[in-house]
């Protein structure tokens, strides 16, 4: 229950640093409630319930208060913002859950500095569902069970510095508590274990191992960014941790580890041939595996990609990207690999399309994105539609087809996951 | 919902520089150009004071009586005497883009620059938007309503006028780009507000019509505190209200930057 903790410290905070002579505006409460449901469409399935892979209710409730009076929270314009999911779920038997999204204090202590102080989502980056620089958190199962892309991603409990001095603005990102993505455990989505030798549902256990809570393991993350007339240009670094379990602490007891990561990246976007255009690269370093040649660790990689969008005019857009990743230092990563290891290829290429048109005074939305990897082999296809019935209610359905001709590699390994969802929600 | 577009309403969010409706002072009935007028109408229509705020609230309803509502907090900029401007969008209804933030760079003669921020994502999203002939979130004014269509796209030919208005005949230049084939414009002979904008479509039949139902005094701008589009075809109708209206409030460039996208600036958005 550290999490809790954590929230409970950031009210106490505000609490203490505002003392008593602080008037807060609030807000009204906001949110809604929402009932989903997917079923699978896939032959084999080697998960808890072989029918669907996701049947919850979610209570969102979300509010700020604004400080005001004579006080200087109210000079720093500071603002506190909650947001909060109270979930049933039916697929774990009924289990009810608390998930605090945010919590955090934002004020501006001088007029070219902001803070955001607790529990935040952090976003940054040009691609779309495509991530070199967001280095952030993200939650897979929520993205392959078909919910809401708000739960793609995952908070963080986070210190943000920004910076706006005039030629470039800067920020600076604290994360002192290290959140790994949520990915497949084989009780909901079937996924590759590679000491189960293929995919796996519940017969995986294996072991994930975090960094220890201290602060040799903070995460530093920053953003350094300006625009060029139109465009906008970005430079990020990381230090942390990659954010998937890709290296082996102990294969005879099934344990992975999150390795060292540090990410040396930048971005361009802007209007392009009638459009919108994006290029982002991103240098990658594995320092525990500099030289590349220790099997149990992932390897240094770079990655690039370029993305385009266009309007095409009566509510109809299209887009387009390209994304590429190349394993470094594959030469003496292949020399090390035992017989019987899994291997990785040194390149992967990627193309997704995106295409979304609107309806009915823009009430109906369909979306269809695809996901294809030549190299690989594999792809994934996500097809939605929404209708917005009344200002309030808003039914989706959706599809996610992941599919593939090996096992281990990124869409295909999901392959066993295909569904079909529904859901409906109220909005107040 | 996806991540590009959160929600069809927010899709086509311009800019709603309607209310900030000046007076042209001048008053000369004899002696006026076609161009004249329609530049005039422009002008007061767009770009008077230096920036200013509204709180926009919008009822559509349909053929069926069903309504849906907008409420939306709007702050404009202008860049010195260009016809550059900067428009900041605050959205407080429906619930479910409540908080999204939405910043335009009005550009002449090329597409205009535009930002989206998703708070559920912490997510700026830069619009790809080149079709300012869709609706504006999912009401019956077209972007191009609120924006202000440039006087350079059209002919102008005063086909009329007598002691209330100038009716302008505007014919599109580029066909192509629009759904239009003329557009008529009924412009008040005393303060160059245009009052009502007919649409004929490529038969020649009227299919659009956009009415100001109250003019407000304010700060000595004549300020539109009232208007209606109406959808011939659908039977659909839009009735927006302009509420708070402020001219000349001081606000600062930098509103229109990825800073206040990202942290919405408090006193300016207020419902």
């Amino acid at each position: 229950m550290h999490r809790a903790k954590r929230i409970l410290a950031v009210a106490a905070f505000v609490l203490l640093a505002s003392g008593s002579r602080v008037f807060a505006e609030f807000s009204a409460l906001h949110g809604f409630f929402e009932q989903a449901v997917a079923l699978r469409i896939s032959d084999d399935k080697p998960t808890k319930h072989k029918s669907y892979n996701m049947a919850e209710s979610r209570l969102q409730l979300k509010g700020q208060y604004n400080f005001s009076g004579d006080n200087l929270f109210s000079d720093w314009q500071a603002v506190f913002r909650y947001k909060g999911d109270l979930t049933y779920d039916a697929y774990f038997g009924g289990k009810t859950d608390f998930e605090p999204r945010e919590a955090n204090l934002s004020f501006g202590p001088a007029a070219f500095m902001d803070v955001k102080l607790g529990r935040q989502v952090l976003t940054w980056g040009t691609g779309d569902y495509l991530f070199i620089n967001d280095i952030f958190p993200k939650d897979y199962v929520s993205f392959y069970i078909g919910r809401d892309d708000e739960y793609l991603k995952k908070p963080s409990d986070a210190v943000k510095l920004s910076f706006y001095p005039r030629p470039l603005n800067i920020d600076f990102v604290v994360i002192p508590y290290f959140e790994p993505n949520t990915l497949p455990e084989g009780d909901r989505l079937a996924f590759f274990d590679p000491f189960q030798g293929g995919i796996a549902g519940r017969a995986s256990d294996r072991h994930l191992i975090g960094p220890a809570a201290q602060a040799e393991n903070f995460e530093y993350a920053a953003r350094l960014y300006r625009n060029f007339g139109s465009a906008e240009g970005a430079v990020y670094l990381f230090r942390g941790f990659d954010k998937m379990p890709r290296s082996y602490k102990d294969e005879a007891r099934r344990q992975l580890y999150y390795e060292r990561q540090d990410v040396f990246g930048a971005s361009l976007r802007g209007p392009f041939a009638g459009g919108i255009g994006n290029i982002e690269a991103g240098y990658v370093r594995s320092p525990e595996d500099s030289d590349g040649d220790d099997r149990l660790i992932e390897n240094s990689s770079f990655k690039a990609m370029a993305g385009y969008e266009k309007d095409l005019g009566g509510d109809l857009k299209a887009g387009f990207q390209y994304y590429y990743e190349q394993k470094l230092d594959y030469g003496a990563y292949k020399a090390a690999l035992l017989p019987q290891d899994f291997f990785w290829d040194e390149h992967r290429h990627l193309v997704t399309q995106r295409i979304t048109k609107l309806f009915k005074n823009q009430t109906v939305m369909v979306s269809f994105f695809n996901f294809y990897s030549p190299s690989d082999q594999d792809g994934y296809v996500r097809f939605s539609a929404s209708y917005d019935i009344t200002d309030q209610w808003k039914v989706t359905a959706g599809t996610n087809i992941p599919w593939g001709q090996d096992e281990h590699t990124d869409f295909a390994q999901m392959k066993k996951n295909k569904n079909i969802y529904v859901r409906i929600r109220y909005s107040f | 919902m996806v991540l590009r577009e959160k929600g069809g309403i927010v899709k086509k969010i311009g800019f709603l520089l309607v209310m900030f409706l000046g007076v042209g002072l001048t008053n000369s009935y004899a002696q006026i150009s076609s161009d004249e007028v329609a530049e005039k109408a422009s002008h007061v229509s767009y770009y008077q004071g230096k920036d200013g705020r509204s709180l926009a609230h919008m009822v559509i309803t349909d053929a069926q009586g069903r309504t849906r509502e907008r409420k939306m907090a709007i702050l404009r900029f202008n860049i010195g005497e260009t016809q550059e401007q900067r428009y900041y969008v605050y959205f407080h209804m429906p619930a479910d883009v409540k908080g999204m933030s939405y910043v335009v760079w009005k550009h002449a003669g090329r597409d205009d620059d535009r930002w989206l921020y998703l708070p559920a994502l912490d997510l700026v999203r830069r619009v790809a938007a080149s079709d300012k002939r869709s609706s504006f979130a999912g009401s019956n004014f077209l972007y191009e309503d609120v924006s202000g269509r440039s006087v350079d796209l059209d002919k102008h030919e005063l086909v009329d006028s007598d002691e209330s208005f100038y009716i302008l005949e505007n014919t599109p230049k580029d066909a192509g780009q629009v759904e239009f084939s003329f557009f008529k414009v009924w412009v008040d002979v005393k303060n160059f507000v245009p009052m009502k904008a007919e649409y004929y479509n490529k038969e020649g039949k009227l299919y659009r019509i956009v009415e100001v139902l109250e003019v407000k005094d304010i700060q000595g701008y004549p300020t539109i505190a009232k208007m209606k589009a109406s959808d011939l075809n659908s039977g659909a109708q839009t009735v927006a209200e302009f509420l708070d209206v402020t001219y000349d409030i001081g606000l600062s460039e930098d509103i229109f930057t990825e800073r206040y996208l990202r942290n919405p600036p408090r006193q300016w958005i207020k419902e």
